[in-house]
Formats: C-alpha cells, structure tokens, sequence
C-alpha cells in the first residue's frame, strides 16, 4: 500500500520529502523543502507535516544556521497534538522552520498567567491560545439555562483579558493569537425553545465579537475569527474525537488555523509581500489577446467572463490597500497597453498598474526586472498564473517569489489569490493608501532622469526635501510597519512590533526619529527611521531604516550627517553603531563607514563602529533637510547589555 | 489496506514513525517512536483508508499497534 493512495498531483514532492527523511538528508536539504511544498493537495500537506515535524529543528539550524525559526507557543483547552505537524509545514511553505513549544493538555491558564511558565521560559514569538466551545460547555451546570452560558462566557471572556495583560507584561514584542469559538449545534440543539434558541446565538456572537475587539484594543493580541474558515466547509469538529479525546477542534478546522498562523508567522518574520504580479491572459481576462483581439477577450457579459471581472475586482481591491499591481504578459505590448486603456469592459485599467510588461521574454526575467526598476527584492512578488510551465520556471528561477497557480476554472481565481493572506498586515497606514501612486510618481521620475547626462545635475533638478523629527504617535505604525517590511537597508534587521515601537517613543532614554521627504514629483510621505539612544556621552544608533523606494538618493548621507552633527552639538562625545548582517541587507554593510566611522570590531556577520565626531559629513547639496531632535534624551538610568 | 505490511507501510511512510512488523505486538508504552499524540492521526488515517469509520473508545484502549490493526480491518 506504500504508494496506493492516488495522491491528488503533484504529491512528488511529499514523496521526496520522505525519501529524504529516510536518506537522513532533509536538514541538509531544507533549504528545497518550501518549493517541494508547493501547489500540494491538504492530504498531502499534511502528510508532508507529519513527515517535516519527525525533523529536529537543531539538526536543520546547524546544516543552515540563516534559517528564520520563530519558536511558535501552542496552548489551549484541547488536545491540541494535531496543530504541530500542520504548523510545521505550514510554516515550512513560507521558508521558515518552526520551533513549536506545544504545552500541556488544557494548560493555557496556568501558561499565560505565571510569568515564570514554561511557556513563557521558551520566549515565543508567536503564542497560540487555541480556545474552543467546550471552554464553556464543560462548565455548564445541569441542567443549564442561557443565562448560565451568559455567565459563563462572561467569566471566560474576563479571565482572557486578564490573561492578555499578563502576556503584555511578561512577554513584550510576542504575540498572543486567540480564537473565535464556533457555537456547536449540540448547544443550541438542546433547547427547545426557539426564543431561548435565538438568544443563545445573540450571546455567543457578542462574546466572539468582544473577543475579536481585543485584537482593536491590545497591539500584541490578534484573534483568528474561525467563522469564514469554516464556511468555507468542514466540520468544526469530529464528536468522538471531542468526546474521547478531548480534542475538541477538527484535524481540518487545525489545518486551517495552521494556515493563518502561518500567514502571522511569516508576517513577524517579515515575509509580508508588496507586489501583485498578474499574467494576463487567462488569468485576468478568457482568452488569448495576440489570437482572438481585444474584443474577442472574455471579461464581462458571459458566463466566463464575470468570473474574470470579479478577479480584476478583488486585484483592484487589493491595490486600493497599498498592494502594487504590475502586469506581466507574453504579448505584444502595444496591444496589452491598449487594451487596458481603452477595452471598456475592463475593471483593471491601465492606470492601476505600476508597471507593465508585456513581451516574449521569459517571465521570471521580466520579474526581475520590474523588480530592479521598483527598488524592490523579486522576493517581495506575488505572480499569478494560470501556467504550470510560466509557474514552474518562476519557481525555480526566483525561489523567493510567491507563486500563485491558478488554474482553467476562473471562478476559482480569487480564492487562490486571497488563499494565503500574502499582503495581509497588522494595521494599514497612511503611507499604505497613497502607495501605488507613489510608484507610478517614481516611474515618472525614471522617465524624467533618462533626460538628463548625470546623477548629479538630475539629482539636483529633484529638489529633494526631507523632514528629520521625533515620530508622532500617529507616525509609529509606519515606523513598525517600516521595520517589519524593509529587508535591504535595514541596518541590524531588527523588526519592531507595533507595541514595541510605542515602548520606544515613551522610553525617555531613547529617540524615535521619522525620515519625511518629498520632491518634485511628490510626498513620498514616511520613508525612513532613525533608533537612537543614549548612554552619558555616546549616543548609539539602534539602527537606521530606509524605504528602497527612495535610496540613493542621498537622503541617507544627508540624514547621517543631521545626526551627527545633532551628537556633537547636544555634548555627546561619540556616536556607535552597529551593522548585523542579514541574507538581504548586505549592500549596506559599508554604509557607517562610508560616513566617516571607524570599525571597531567586525566579524562575518556584525560590525561595531564609532564616531568621535572630529571632521563631520558636509550636508548633501541637493537636499534641503531640516531637523529637529525636540525630545530631549535623557541618560538611560542603566546602561543596557 | 489488505494485510498487515499496509498497516506498517501507513506507520512508516504517513506517520513517519520508523516502526517494523515486530514493534506491532510489543506494549506501546515499550514502543520507542510511539507517542500517544500520534493515535489521533493514526486513527483519521485509518478511516480514510478502509472508508469505515473506527470504534475509538476501543482504539484508545488498545494494548499495542496489532489490536489497533485488528479493530480496523473488523471494523
């Protein structure tokens, strides 16, 4: 029977896995395990989990210490044994390797309510609380009345928020993930009075409801509603195994919930994407454009074609939230440029896409590309297409880059496009909104610096401004959300979670400092952040984030040179600061040098550097900077390690 | 799921517990790679194969991996 199963295809890759767990070669090869993951059936993914969760997490950090491993706290009511292999590989297909800390049968209380538990001792960065209706059914008297399950809830409710404050305080920059419970028709059924029915009902959605309002309330706290999860089908339970088990949520309900903790692993871990790369045809209108003509493309009015139109709906539905939309399509491109401009039966037109292209070329060189002339990494893209050959190519030639496959069925298009939460972040900012058209105002500017002979004299004619100040507090989400999505000048890649980031700004000892600019083409709003703190007469840069949109520019140098000339003038005598290397941050390694700071201690992967603020930087001539470092800084009462 | 080389092959390759024709009979608490987690899994995966659903109050109380292969080829 050992290959009997018709595994739905392509189930090869569950197949290698195990033919390298057999071998003893998986750690060594983990590196392969995300690709072979890819495009594989539920079965067979969560076959492939039991398979990866046999592996030891050391043994895979050793053959590959750079390897992203967010240790996942799992605690909860039920049996709860089924989520380690899903979260294994669930975080496997976004290229990190879990380090699941699963706690004991119903221990959540005593894990989030002693600071000194062994949950807390593992210091996850992520900590699932799996909650589930018997947390109420089992403290049912009998025989039970609505207002009992009020109550109840009620008090459930109350121990949660409490136990939230102590995660607050006990573990800051983790996050805590809770869970809408589902309202099982073994509760309702038992009452035979409908309006007794209907009030239950009205109770357990206010008690979700409150639920999901911590997540509006508490930084650190998400809550996963598991209601669209399971309308999506599938029971939210198996009855023996709640009753014989105590495992009270459904193996494929877990998977689900693996699914998105996944998606908020990859988040923290900076994975978030900012890039919708479309294939056209077939993909986001029927039909061949270079064969049937722009007329002849289905995209309204037929059966197939509002299934495309309601995929060209959700893309621009996405891009209305800060994702950019880029077409990539083997056309001639004067004919997709067309089509989208003037085809009146289109949703998406040409304006919603930052960048076009469309030609014969291979389209993971198209991507790229488009990625070189964005200032982005291919691996913050997410291409869509409906062929396993343009897929396959894309996936092995750009490992980073999400590939979403769809297939000959349009109406099945949106769910994959939205299956895997790929733009999904902790709060939208004001930078977010204005995105895409930032970018279409940077293809501008390209266009405007091809018309001139050097960097300089168009540099000049940009007439750059930049604003250096203490972050407000409603500048603080866009710091975070800079810390968490920038990978290539980001300094220490150390991410800030929100929570964290408000820590700073009230922590009298340190300086938040927001980078604004803006030129001729625009505002390009929040790009950059400076971490200060200080320590007697050194001031330490935390770390210096800058948004690829506007690097190289000289906002960098110019902003360096504010903050040092700031050290000296407020009686500090030297300035330190730090590089720690990251698999994407490498072209800013000798950025501290280049501004005049000495190496004082250096090794493959960090870099300690001093200033001691002699000769400064000269200001960046075509930038007209103005600064201002208000918040005075205090000494740090202790001097941190 | 014919004979009891298909009930070790699904120990091996779909729970990923490197177990042998001689674990089947030994105590499960004496079993080195079995872990009382994996009986929940073993369970889905039997009923998936055989199509027929397992009595799992008696599966929980199964001395050793034969009497778990006995209840779900009866069933």
């Amino acid at each position: 029977m050992t290959n009997a199963p018709p595994t739905v295809a392509p189930g090869e890759g569950t197949e290698e896995l195990a033919a390298l767990l057999r071998e003893g070669t998986l750690a060594a090869e983990y590196p392969r395990v995300g690709r072979l993951l890819a495009g594989l059936s539920d079965d067979a993914l969560g076959r492939a989990g039991r398979l990866l969760a046999r592996l030891d997490p050391g043994e895979v950090l050793a053959a590959h210490p750079d390897t992203p491993a967010p240790v996942i706290a799992v605690t909860g009511h039920g049996t709860l044994s089924a989520l380690v292999p899903a979260l294994t590989a669930e975080l496997a297909r976004h290229g990190l390797l879990a380090r699941v800390h699963l706690s004991d049968f119903d221990g959540w209380v005593l894990d989030l309510a002693d600071p000194g538990s062994a949950l807390y001792a593992a210091r996850p960065s992520v900590t699932l609380c799996v909650l589930d209706p018997a947390v109420v059914a089992d403290e049912l008297p009998l025989p039970w009345r609505v207002a009992d399950v009020e109550r109840v809830l009620e008090e459930k409710l109350a121990l949660a928020e409490r136990l939230v404050g102590t995660f607050v305080r006990t573990a800051p920059g983790g996050t805590l993930v809770l869970n809408t419970l589902p309202l099982p028709r073994e509760l309702t059924g038992q009452l035979v009075d409908l309006k007794a029915r209907a009030q239950l009902g009205a109770v357990w959605r206010e008690a979700n409801a409150r639920l999901l309002r911590l997540s509006l309330d508490v930084p650190e706290a998400l809550v996963i509603d598991l209601d669209p999860l399971l309308a999506e089908g599938g029971p939210a339970r198996d009855v023996r195994q709640s009753v014989y088990a105590k495992a009270h949520l459904s193996d494929g309900l877990l998977s689900a919930y693996a699914r998105e903790a996944g998606h908020l692993a990859r988040r923290s871990a900076g994975g978030t994407k900012k890039v919708l790369a479309l294939d056209l045809d077939e993909t986001v209108w029927g039909g061949v454009l270079g064969e049937v003509g722009p007329e002849g493309i289905a995209t309204e009015g037929s059966y197939r074609g509002e299934a495309f139109q309601r995929f060209q709906r959700v893309a621009k539905q996405l891009s209305s939230q800060g994702v950019l939309l880029t077409a990539v399509s083997k056309n001639d491109r004067e004919t997709v440029v067309k089509t989208l401009r003037e085809h009146p039966g289109l949703a998406l037109r040409e304006a919603d896409f930052v960048h076009i292209r469309a030609n014969w070329r291979p389209k993971h060189s198209n991507l790229a590309e488009q990625a070189g002339d964005l200032n982005l990494s291919p691996d913050s893209f997410v291409f869509v297409d409906d062929s396993p050959f343009e897929c396959g190519l894309v996936r092995r030639e750009l490992p980073g880059t999400a590939v979403v496959q769809v297939g000959s069925e349009p109406a099945l298009h949106v769910e994959r496009l939205l299956r895997d939460g790929w733009f999904d972040v902790r709060e939208l900012t004001d930078d977010d909104l204005v995105r895409p058209r930032r970018y279409r105002e940077d293809h501008a500017r390209q266009e405007f610096l091809h018309t001139f002979d050097s960097l300089d004299s168009y540099l000049r004619e940009l007439d750059i401004t930049v604003r250096l100040a203490p972050a407000g507090p409603q500048e603080l989400a866009r710091v975070s959300q800079l810390s968490l999505r920038t990978n290539q000048f980001n300094l220490t890649g150390q991410r800030l979670q929100p929570a964290e980031t408000h820590a700073l700004a009230e922590d009298p000892a340190a300086l938040v400092l927001a980078v604004v600019s803006a030129d001729r083409f625009g505002d390009n709003g929040l790009v950059g952040a400076v971490l200060l703190h200080r320590e007697g007469k050194v001031l330490h840069i935390d770390n210096f984030l800058l948004s690829c949109r506007v690097f190289g520019r000289g906002i960098e140098q110019a902003v360096i040179a504010a903050v040092l000339g700031h050290a000296g003038e407020s009686g500090a005598e030297e300035v330190r600061a730090e590089y720690r290397r990251t698999a994407k941050n490498g072209k800013v390694a000798g950025f501290y040098p280049r501004a005049g700071f000495e190496v004082v201690a250096e090794d493959a992967s960090h870099a300690a550097f001093r200033h001691m603020l002699g000769p400064l930087p000269r200001p960046v001539g075509h930038i007209r900077l103005t600064a201002c470092f208000e918040r005075a800084l205090h000494d740090a009462p202790q001097p941190s390690a | 799921m014919k004979n009891v080389e298909d009930f070790v092959a699904l120990l091996r390759d779909e729970l990923a517990l490197p177990l042998t024709a001689a674990d089947l009979d030994r105590g499960l608490d004496t079993v080195e790679a079995w872990d009382s987690v994996h009986m929940l899994a073993l369970c889905t995966l039997l009923e998936r194969e055989t199509g027929r659903p397992m009595p799992l109050s008696e599966v929980l109380e199964a001395p050793n991996l034969e009497a778990v292969y006995r209840l779900a080829v009866a069933s």
